[in-house]
């Protein structure tokens, strides 16, 4: 478990301890992977530092494998899913636009 | 060989155990469809249950609703946040609750079901409001119910479910075709059937029939194609699994009628990723 100061804080993180307000109002649960918006909410609710699970060099969410790699078995995953469906024009696009999102999900180096 | 049963009526009747839905829920049902009935009437039937009444006041104290203050009595809670989301939260619970723990063995595969389905949900609300829907919480409610029959072939027909999942990873076809092939009926009519039973609104029985065809859904046909598109992009951003590695193929009558310019999809698709996130780590 690690202390980690609300700028250094990355979606995917997950909480060790849950997360309260200055009044004692639950704002995340344990367990619970970060998000984004979970961010956002700390933050306007002016959550200072959260803990969250792993060890110190391990939250920098290091991956084992080249992100090339996994950005290639992503898109081969989502091609072999749409394989049926891509001669419709619509069905590209929706291709397109969930390829950028799983994207935006990978770590970068 | 095991004669085949065609009619899913039968096979309806034939589990007699069917989850049946809590009384309480049934009876906030009908106080939340009762224009002359107050917040406190509602109210009195919520707190006689202890269980909702501290999921209530867990949900609204939550990050979901983010209100400045602490809500410590069921009815600031219905206040707050409205008599259909109420009934809607309930019914979700008590959904969950239903089909958790009845069989061990296969809740790692059903907790995949349950993450499409909110996945599913999640992105029926999130398309609702990208076109300024007037009711998002049913929307949500649909989505997360559109794929119940799944569930209850599953849990009643184990063996029957086995031959359609051995068909589907031996011929990597949608599940809807494995059924109609194997069983002669598939989940929409299965779960058309339990939503029938349960007495559900006509809205939510018409999206779970017709959530692969969302044309003949009549005058509900702009939810069901809601459903249908938010079925189609859950499965894109790999949320849960929905029995099969396909993704569904997008129906014309659906697409043409939402009128979701392309440049949408992805700020659709960004909000999904965000608000899964943050429902998932609520329900459970």
């Amino acid at each position: 478990m690690i202390r980690v100061n609300i700028v250094d804080l990355k979606p995917g993180m997950v909480l060790a301890q849950s997360v309260q307000n200055h009044q004692g109002v639950l704002l995340l649960d344990a367990g619970t992977k970060i998000t984004k918006k979970n961010i956002r909410i700390f933050k306007s609710w002016g959550v200072v530092d959260v803990s969250v699970k792993g060890e110190l060099n391990e939250s920098k969410t290091a991956a084992e494998t080249p992100v090339a790699e996994v950005k290639d078995s992503v898109e081969m995953e989502l091609k072999a899913k749409f394989s049926d469906v891509l001669d419709d024009p619509v069905m590209v696009e929706i291709f397109n636009a969930a390829r950028k999102q799983l994207m935006k999900d990978l770590p970068k180096n | 060989m095991k004669k085949r049963i065609r009619d899913p009526k039968k096979i309806i009747d034939r589990i007699d155990d069917l989850p049946t839905l809590p009384r309480t829920v049934l009876k906030i049902t009908e106080l939340v469809n009762d224009p002359k009935s107050s917040a406190k009437d509602l109210a009195g039937v919520i707190t006689d249950d202890q269980i909702l009444t501290a999921r209530l006041l867990k949900l609204v104290n939550s990050s979901f609703y983010g209100l400045p203050q602490r809500i410590s009595t069921v009815t600031g809670a219905i206040v707050l946040i409205g008599f259909d989301a109420i009934r809607n939260l309930l019914l979700t619970t008590s959904v969950f609750d239903l089909f958790a723990d009845r069989n061990r063995k296969g809740q790692q595969k059903q907790e995949k079901y349950w993450d499409h389905s909110l996945g599913c949900a999640v992105g029926a609300k999130v398309i609702g409001n990208y076109l300024r829907h007037d009711n998002i919480e049913e929307l949500f409610v649909a989505g997360l119910l559109h794929d119940i029959g799944k569930i209850v072939e599953m849990m009643f027909q184990p063996d029957e479910f086995s031959k359609v999942v051995a068909a589907i990873s031996r011929e990597n076809i949608l599940m809807i075709a494995a059924e109609n092939k194997i069983l002669g009926h598939n989940h929409a009519e299965i779960g058309k059937l339990l939503a029938e039973k349960w007495n559900l609104p006509a809205k939510l029985i018409q999206i779970i029939a017709h959530h692969h065809q969302p044309d003949v859904a009549g005058s509900f046909a702009m939810e069901a194609a809601i459903v249908h598109l938010a079925d189609i992009f859950c499965r894109a951003l790999n949320m849960g699994f929905g029995g099969d590695n396909k993704i569904p193929p997008l129906d014309r009558f659906a697409w043409e009628s939402l009128k979701i310019q392309t440049s949408g999809i992805e700020s659709i698709m960004e909000t999904m990723q965000d608000e899964y996130g943050d429902i998932r780590s609520f329900i459970s």
